[in-house]
């Protein structure tokens, strides 16, 4: 076994008295998609967003290609860098198109020229299948091409890693398949990709491992096909009883 | 009543497609309509004066006051202190700068409502962030090929124009920080903002002006002696940093998290952050309250005359005290009201124009972006 890309060591979270992370751990390993699932409030945002440094926590570690993550040091900036974000409600700068959503990081953090930085978005736009909407403000542009565009914008760093928080949650059925098609090219393209998500269809046929949380703590780590064909934990099943209740898919 | 309109809608229609909407309800209002009529010739009898007053029996060229039309403005006066309310008692030699100084703000203004060309914004932006120092530096001289002329010689409109224009391009920094601090998560940062912008708010500009004048001196070190000019602008400047740092504030209150987090994540350290994601967004958002503020400020510069600075209204008050122009106070005041509202609607369609352009820009949900 390799490396693992972003490893998490006993983390611990509280908001006041309640416990969000109760001493969480979970490798990542270079290439591989993690599906992060689990009811609502078990703390899988939290967790994956303490993957770069958007929350802090107060016990445990978190390191990324061997380099510990810190609060408040240069260091995490450079880290932030190495690992893309894509959030559940987009977070597109609106006062800027869609080119310059994608390029702006490149040239001002990453210090590109103009000319290398455009090139590179309009290639990344491409990718995404917005080539020729690269002009359009992000008020111009529907849900899922705003979800598109955001992952634009998170490849453009050339991050190490991808996190995606509840990518397909504010969207409409036929958004949810266009970003879900990206996500899964980019995850059969060898992406290190974390993933926080209801669409156990993705979870299914595309993770290479799926950790089920519960209550702040990640109860259940397996291959899929494992997962949901014999959940171990009694909460696990009765997740997947109620999503399969709600979704006979 | 209700029944009877809906069983005729042809005819009020009709009359509206014919003779415009005003006809159509003055037609179903005859109250309305004799008020709108009484208005009319109220309207048409003070209007009609006006003209007459101002137009007709006015006299535009004579040597003094007897030379005038009394059924009439004399105008005549305004001509002829013309250069004196422009460029205050600056060196008739050296005018074309004063000249350059007026007319670059109205000229800056102007670009920004005519038809886009490539680099305005540019160019605007350049033009006013760079007109303090070189409105100063033109005037004050001093350099190979200009002739330094002491600020006491400064007056009139270019005096208006200098200070007004200064005051609010120099207060933006200091403003945009002041607001930055106040909504820093640093307590003492927060505090001393919150200081600073009470402090300078709560004062009226009138006992600002004569703080700056009287006591800011006795902080200089000895020797050094600043023009009253650049004491009062000091003072003017700070006055305004402190409102328009509450209004930056308010701009900065409606980036929602996400945006933050967004830019966090790719990256962008605090001042590139702010520089690039945040400003951008809350300064368009707040540019109707930004431009109220200039507005109120330019107006406020008149209050530099109690510190025995001349400025374009008390230039003219002491233009009226002259014995060959005795009595024409009326004349004064409304050519001191025409320019200061002139200038202010160029403002003020300045900053509507630009709101015309950026509304898609603005951000859509503002709190977007809060997740579990």
């Amino acid at each position: 076994m390799s490396e693992p890309l972003i490893s998490v060591r006993s983390l611990s979270k509280w908001y006041g008295a309640w416990c969000a992370l109760d001493h969480v751990s979970l490798d990542v390993e270079p290439g591989s998609c993690t599906v992060l699932c689990g009811p609502s409030g078990s703390g899988k945002s939290t967790l994956l967003r303490c993957l770069n440094g958007l929350e802090e926590w107060e016990e445990g570690d978190v390191v990324i290609g061997g380099t510990p993550v810190a609060h408040r040091t240069r260091d995490l900036r450079r880290l932030r860098r190495e690992v893309g974000m894509v959030f559940q409600s987009f977070n597109l700068f609106p006062h800027l198109d869609a080119l310059t959503n994608v390029t702006i990081a490149p040239r001002i953090v990453g210090r590109r020229r103009r000319t290398d930085a455009e090139r590179a978005g309009m290639e990344l736009l491409a990718r995404v299948g917005l080539a020729d909407q690269a002009h359009k403000l992000p008020a111009d542009l529907s849900g899922g091409q705003q979800q598109r565009v955001a992952i634009a914008r998170a490849l453009a760093m050339q991050p190490r890693a991808l996190l995606f928080d509840e990518p397909t949650s504010a969207l409409d059925p036929e958004s949810i398949k266009e970003v879900l098609d990206i996500m899964v090219d980019l995850a059969r393209s060898g992406t290190t990709m974390v993933v926080v998500t209801h669409e156990m269809g993705f979870a299914r046929h595309v993770a290479h491992r799926i950790a089920f949380m519960d209550r702040g703590r990640i109860i259940e780590m397996a291959d899929p096909r494992s997962f949901f064909a014999a959940p171990a934990s009694d909460r696990a099943k009765a997740f997947l009883g109620q999503i399969r209740a709600t979704d006979p898919a | 009543m209700a029944a009877e309109a809906l069983s005729s809608p042809p005819i009020p229609r009709r009359l509206a497609r014919q003779s415009g909407v005003l006809l159509a309800t003055a037609a179903r209002h005859p109250f309305s309509l004799l008020v709108s009529l009484a208005l009319l010739y109220v309207a048409w009898i003070v209007g009609e004066r006006i003209v007459s007053w101002g137009i007709v029996h006015a006299t535009f060229v004579a040597a003094d006051r007897s030379g005038c039309d009394p059924a009439g403005a004399c105008w005549a006066f305004i001509v002829n202190r013309l250069p004196q309310f422009a460029f205050g008692f600056y060196p008739e030699a050296e005018r074309w700068r004063a000249l350059l100084v007026v007319l670059a703000p109205p000229a800056l203004m102007l670009l920004a409502v005519v038809p886009e060309f490539r680099g305005r914004r540019a160019f605007i932006t350049a033009g006013f962030c760079l007109y303090p120092l070189l409105a100063f530096t033109l005037l004050a001289g001093g350099l190979p090929g200009l002739s330094a002329v002491s600020t006491e010689k400064w007056g009139g409109l270019t005096l208006t124009m200098l200070v007004g224009m200064s005051a609010f391009v120099l207060s933006f920094p200091i403003a945009i920080l002041l607001a930055l601090a106040r909504t820093a998560s640093l307590p003492a940062l927060r505090l001393v903002a919150a200081g600073f912008i009470e402090f300078w708010r709560g004062l009226p500009l009138v006992a600002i002006l004569f703080m700056s004048v009287i006591m800011l001196p006795l902080f200089l070190p000895p020797g050094v002696e600043a023009p009253r000019l650049s004491l009062a602008l000091a003072g003017i400047t700070l006055y305004s940093a402190a409102y328009l740092a509450e209004v930056v504030r308010g701009g900065l209150q409606g980036i929602g998290r996400g945006q933050y987090e967004a830019a966090g994540a790719l990256g962008f350290g605090f001042w590139s952050m702010q520089g690039y994601v945040v400003l951008p967004q809350a300064l368009r958002s707040v540019v109707p309250a930004i431009v109220n503020t200039a507005i109120a400020l330019f107006k406020d510069t008149t209050y530099v005359m109690v510190v025995g600075l001349f400025d374009l209204l008390n230039i003219v008050v002491a233009g009226l005290s002259d014995a060959h122009w005795i009595g024409l106070a009326t004349e004064g005041y409304i050519f001191v009201g025409v320019i200061y509202w002139t200038i202010c609607f160029g403002m003020s369609r300045m900053s509507a124009r630009f709101e015309h352009c950026e509304q898609r820009r603005q951000p859509a949900g503002a709190a977007a972006g809060a997740s579990q």
